[in-house]
């Protein structure tokens, strides 16, 4: 536990001063408080002696007072911000990890769990930190003056009132843990209740199709009747504490009322410092209350921290050092020398050995069956997934020499699934650069083929799409992608199977476009219809990680090959054999 | 029967509600689920009065009788000590104990006493509440469940289930805080009764304290709540962001926006440590305020004190009484200001759970349904049947066709024309009155839903897995359904060998939805529950997602058994199924635009045809348009 927090002391350093220096002024805070008393105390012995010099009790009490509440506010706000600059800190440098993932990485988390470690895991070191630090720091120094103040007063007292202390600090500690394993379990069973009401209602029209009504809630009663449960013994533990730490400390209280009011009897105590015993005895024990909840915390945030220097550990799953020896210009040839790649973790290459040369100014057509590599040949040219040195070359040059902000701008990959961000359909098309000019965007649309879609929205270019907006066909949705790939025009344009929600005249329009626009530019595209490939300079087949064919579509035609085959199958309208496979996404 | 019900403005269901004042109606209300254990209230409520009054004879010994009594020895006793001395002096004469010693025993007696009835009047009072909000809840439940399909669509997931999770939960919260709230204000009013015996003019100088910190109170919140709800705002638009980042994150990096994003990121990463920042400031000194008021307090007795002191108005005893009775007065208001903002969130919660139980939409059954044979033949028929979500947009336009009995028949048609619908109306989800739908021969509307829902078995696309076993699944609590039954219907459609394949077979734990189940598992599973069932009628809405070539046989051979001799209505998308089917109906903007069997309709090069040729991909209707 101590290891996990102490690798929090890089974010805590920046701040460290600030810290120290709240910190200690919560020793300075108690000193005030224990001021109080002891004025008190002065008060009171000078009524009990029938003089009436109460002026400078009381301005001490208001004084020491005032002076704490100085204090103690100025000390809590520099602790808090420590703990809200630390949030901050951890927030960006959690962002800044995760945009430099990549595919491995989603394989391995899911967004969601990404989320819980930003919200509830940030937040459980910001509140260690505001909150866990003062309330220890309070416990010990709170113990400590009050000690010394009361040692001050009558140390006889004093050690006679310890012996029961260690049974209030003991229960404390066990009672505020066992509460914390109740507060768990009864966040647990709220997170089963919000599951289970999520779960039913989510498949609402299955359960009334069934008639499963009556069952549903006879199975949510009985989990509704566990979080009742819960609740009820987190209550009965927190009440059993209310009762019992007081019962214990009142044994203390009874030694200062028997005993101490046996030395005011022989006037070794005044009753002044009898009354000021009651109050110090509350400051030492009072913050006891919350013992463990304080070791709760630093074991939660221990958790916490070890989660999110989980991911500040992970390298950049595609380093970026630029050579400095590559053009600043692509110009289009691309060049594959026996590219392998395999997946971490797998047992089998998805690619094995490809080998291609691709000329400036050439549309190549790649076509296979699902998994054969396609998507997977495409990543490696962008550099979403990393081949080995030497095996893709852009302009004679190993892709690892280009600075990747120029390779993915440069090269414009439209990626298969037609990913749009909630915002407004012109911020989508502009999304790499959004001070685009409006008739390069209407232009990007024309291409894609969107133009009248979007004419047709009641707020056009501004329209926003998404869960809050206009929702897309998912034809429309590979349409808006295109458009944003096109309006780069990129010297390669890099296009994953982005025309299968889209009919086919649809498609042919748009690539008959797409020829006009983009000659003497490398265009590189994925489909699985040969109407698609068929406008290719060149049609590539990919099987299982190889190449299997490769020439134009009347060479590949005579060839009589997969190619064929699937052109006579798609010509025929006969679509079962492969229909299956033909127009699934990976 | 089927008078048309009002037009709803679902969006109410959605709408903000504040819930800013104090509504009795609504606590009124609340307290309907309580008054069944309105005893044990009851007990509860004697408890804390006795609790509440140890509670405040424990300062009195230590300052009348053991101050005072023992130590000063005044027995003038300006200060009424509620049979206190008296009580010491019976336990000094009887057992000969020293004064003290007698104070200590009196003491502990006292302390024990309270500390017993106030858990117990704790727990009886939290018992109570926990039991009427557990049935408030499970009543809401009840309610929702049986809301009809219209309801659910117009009206979020997220937002009902809110009622019935957070909405409940912050009357949880307020029972916590109503609990405290009780623990601390009759202990305050019993030492108030008290302190004006001991001294009126004292007292009320201290209660002058209560408007100063009210005020404050007042300010703070004022001061905080819009500041509140801008923080609020701000961490749910940061968690935005991140989110958004990350599920674009592929796009974000092939448009090399990483850069970009994180600038907006930081922003609004220091928005939001600004507004934090301040609110936490204003919480720091209103908290510092609240903990310093009673020992400021403390010095106001003293200088008073003193001066009654003089004029033997109080004794030395009274003024320490006071001092220890400081936290008692101060702590409730505190307390109350901390708890003002779960009140008033509270009141909001609980207007919108009556909202939600006073939503009265529903399916309007017949008053004498008429009860269907025990096994019907399975003909359906659409007679001019018109329906429309909302008026001025049709969805279903004069649809008339009949299935006889065990025919297939596949309906086929672009997105939107209305294939889900027509399914929908046939389990009668929805109230239509304009057109008839007869099942051998009786009007739809003339059937209880039960009994009609029992005979049409329904896969839909997203068919719902049910958190428990395999076989719970299959069976769906109905109790003839044998395990053997169940094994039989797995077998027949497939599902056998991946279930015996699982861990535990049958008894194999299904999560959350079905997760550890593939697409075409939870598919066959949902065959499976189909057919153990065994309804007259079966209604398929076909997924649209990719599936495994293998798994896509198996579909397909369990789907041609399912559907022998039945009646069967596939909402279709994969050309097998089509070709297999009896005959095929087309849907176009809610009509009947052909109907025949697969070679009659593509013969036709009509819509058929068109659909054929797109491969029946996922086509909006406009696109069809633009193709016809």
């Amino acid at each position: 536990m101590i290891r996990s927090l102490l690798r929090l002391r890089t974010f805590a350093a920046p701040y460290l001063g600030t810290l120290v220096l709240g910190i200690l002024s919560f020793l300075i805070a108690r000193v005030f408080e224990a001021l109080v008393p002891l004025f008190l105390a002065r008060g009171i012995d000078s009524l009990a002696a029938g003089e009436h010099a109460l002026l400078i009790p009381v301005l001490g009490i208001v004084g020491a007072v005032l002076a704490r509440f100085a204090v103690v506010t100025l000390a809590r706000i520099t602790v808090r911000k420590v703990g809200l600059n630390v949030g901050f800190d951890l927030r960006q440098r959690l962002y800044e990890c995760l945009q430099a993932q990549g595919l491995q990485f989603f394989n391995r988390y899911t967004i969601g769990d990404m989320m819980t470690r930003a919200v509830a895991d940030i937040g459980l070191i910001q509140r260690l930190i505001s909150m866990g630090t003062i309330l220890f720091v309070i416990l010990v120094f709170a113990a400590v003056v009050g000690f010394s103040f009361m040692m001050a007063l009558s140390p006889a007292l004093t050690v006679l009132i310890l012996p029961p202390l260690p049974f209030v600090f003991v229960y404390a500690w066990y009672a505020s843990r066992q509460m914390g394993v109740a507060s768990r379990d009864v966040q647990d069973r709220l997170s089963d209740l919000g599951a289970h009401v999520q779960e039913n209602l989510s498949g609402i029209r299955t359960i009334q199709a069934m008639v499963q009504e009556e069952n549903e809630v006879r199975r949510f009663a009985a989990t509704n009747q566990s979080y009742a449960d819960a609740f009820y013994r987190q209550a009965r533990i927190n009440s059993a504490m209310a009762a019992w730490m007081p019962s214990l400390t009142s044994i203390s209280s009874l030694v200062i009322l028997g005993y101490g009011g046996h030395l005011v009897l022989t006037g070794e105590l005044s009753v002044g410092s009898f009354t000021a015993f009651f109050m110090y005895l509350g400051m030492v024990v009072q913050p006891f209350r919350v013992a463990g909840f304080i070791v709760n915390l630093f074991q939660r945030a221990a958790v916490a921290s070890d989660r999110l220097f989980e991911i500040f550990d992970l390298e950049p799953e595609i380093p970026d050092r630029p050579s400095g020896k590559a053009p600043s210009q692509i110009s289009g040839k691309l060049e594959l020398n026996s590219l392998h790649y395999r997946y971490p973790g797998a047992s089998d290459d998805a690619l094995r050995g490809i080998d291609l040369t691709i000329e400036k100014g050439e549309i190549v057509a790649i076509m296979g069956r699902v998994g054969a590599g396609k998507t997977t040949l495409l990543k490696t040219i962008v550099r979403l997934l990393d081949p080995a040195p030497g095996a893709v070359l852009i302009d004679d040059h190993d892709v690892h020499d280009y600075p990747l902000a120029q390779l993915r701008s440069q090269i414009a990959m439209v990626p298969q699934d037609p990913f749009l961000f909630a915002e407004p359909i012109r911020a989508n098309i502009t999304y790499d650069e959004p001070e685009r000019a409006l008739d390069a965007v209407w232009q990007a649309a024309e291409a894609a083929d969107l133009r009248q879609t979007i004419e047709d929205f009641p707020r056009r270019l501004d329209t926003i799409i998404g869960e809050r907006g206009v929702t897309l066909s998912g034809g429309q949705k590979q349409r808006a992608t295109l458009a944003r790939g096109l309006i780069r025009s990129a010297p390669v344009l890099v296009l994953d199977d982005c025309f299968s929600s889209v009919d086919t005249e649809t498609e042919e329009h748009i690539l008959s476009e797409l020829k006009a626009l983009r000659r003497g530019q490398t265009t590189i595209l994925v489909s699985h219809r040969v109407s698609t490939a068929r406008h290719a300079d060149r049609i590539v087949v990919i099987d299982d990680g190889r190449i299997t064919e490769i020439g134009s579509h009347s060479e590949l035609l005579a060839r009589g090959g997969y190619y064929a085959e699937l052109e006579r199958i798609q010509r025929e309208g006969a679509l079962e054999a492969d229909y299956i496979s033909v127009g699934t996404p990976a | 029967m089927s008078e048309a019900s009002a037009p709803r403005d679902h969006a109410m269901f959605d709408a903000e509600l504040s819930g800013q004042v104090l509504n009795l109606r609504l606590l009124r209300r609340l307290l309907r689920w309580i008054k069944p254990y309105r005893i044990t209230v009851l007990v509860s409520s004697l408890l804390i009065l006795i609790a509440s009054g140890l509670q405040v004879l424990l300062p009195v010994i230590i300052s009348l009788v053991v101050v005072d009594h023992v130590i000063m020895g005044t027995d003038q006793r300006v200060t009424p000590d509620l049979g206190m001395i008296d009580m010491t002096d019976w336990l000094t004469a009887t057992f000969g104990a020293p004064p003290l010693v007698a104070a200590c025993i009196l003491y502990a007696v006292l302390h024990l006493g309270w500390a017993i009835t106030g858990h117990l009047h704790r727990l009886t009072l939290i018992s109570s509440v926990i039991k009427g909000l557990r049935d408030l809840r499970l009543d809401l439940f009840r309610h929702l469940e049986t809301r009809p399909s219209s309801f659910y669509d117009r009206v979020a997931v997220g937002r009902i289930m809110t009622r019935v999770t957070n909405d409940i939960e912050a009357l949880y919260e307020l029972l916590r805080g109503m609990g405290t709230l009780i623990g601390e204000f009759v202990p305050f009013f019993v030492a108030l009764g008290i302190m004006l015996a001991v001294d009126v003019k004292l007292t009320l100088i201290l209660l002058l304290a209560l408007p100063i910190m009210g005020g404050v109170t007042m300010y703070f919140r004022r001061a905080t709540r819009q500041l509140f709800r801008l923080v609020r705002l701000s961490v749910s638009a940061l968690n935005q962001n991140l989110q958004e980042n990350l599920a674009g994150l592929q796009v974000v990096q092939l448009s090399d926006r990483e850069s970009h994003n994180l600038e907006r990121y930081t922003e609004i990463n220091e928005h939001n440590r600004t507004l934090e920042i301040r609110s936490m400031r204003l919480e720091t000194v209103y908290g510092a305020f609240t903990d310093s008021m009673a020992s400021v307090a403390l010095g106001v007795i003293i200088w008073y004190g003193g001066g009654a002191l003089v004029q033997e108005q109080i004794s030395l005893g009274g003024i320490i009484l006071f001092t220890r009775f400081i936290d008692m007065l101060f702590h409730p208001v505190v307390v109350l200001g901390e708890q003002t903002n779960i009140l008033f969130r509270a009141m909001a919660s609980g207007e919108r759970i009556f909202q939600a139980l006073d939503w009265d939409e529903r399916i309007h059954e017949p008053e004498h349904p008429i009860r269907l044979p025990e096994r019907l033949r399975g003909e359906v028929e659409f007679r001019h049947l018109d329906f429309a979500y909302s008026p001025d947009a049709p969805v279903i336009r004069d649809v008339s066709f009949t299935i006889a009995p065990g025919e297939k028949l596949a309906i086929v048609g672009p997105t939107g024309s209305g294939k889900s619908t027509l399914i929908r109306l046939l389990g009668r989800f929805y109230d239509f009155d304009d057109g008839h739908i007869f099942l051998d021969g009786v009007d739809l509307n003339r059937i209880h839903t039960r009994d009609l829902r029992k005979r049409i078995g329904v896969v839909l696309q997203d068919f719902h897995i049910f958190s428990g076993t395999i076989y719970d699944n299959i069976a769906l609590g109905e109790a003839s359904i044998t395990r053997a039954r169940a094994q039989a219907a797995a077998r027949t459609v497939n599902a056998h060998e991946f279930i015996s394949r699982l861990p535990n077979g049958y008894d194999t734990e299904l999560s959350e939805r079905g997760q550890n189940l593939s697409q075409g598992q939870r598919q066959l599973l949902a065959f499976a529950r189909v057919l153990a069932a065994d309804p007259e009628i079966l209604v398929l809405d076909e997924a649209t997602a990719s599936i495994d070539t293998e798994t896509e046989l198996l579909i397909q051979d369990a789907l041609r058994k399912l559907t022998a001799q039945r009646t069967s209505i596939l909402i279709a998308h994969r050309l097998q199924t089509i070709q297999e089917a009896d005959r095929v109906l087309v849907l176009h903007h809610g009509r009947v635009e052909e109907l025949g069997t697969h070679e009659e309709l593509l013969a036709k090069k009509g819509l058929y045809y068109t659909l054929h040729t797109l491969q029946f991909q996922d086509v909006s209707e406009a696109e069809l348009d633009a193709l016809t």
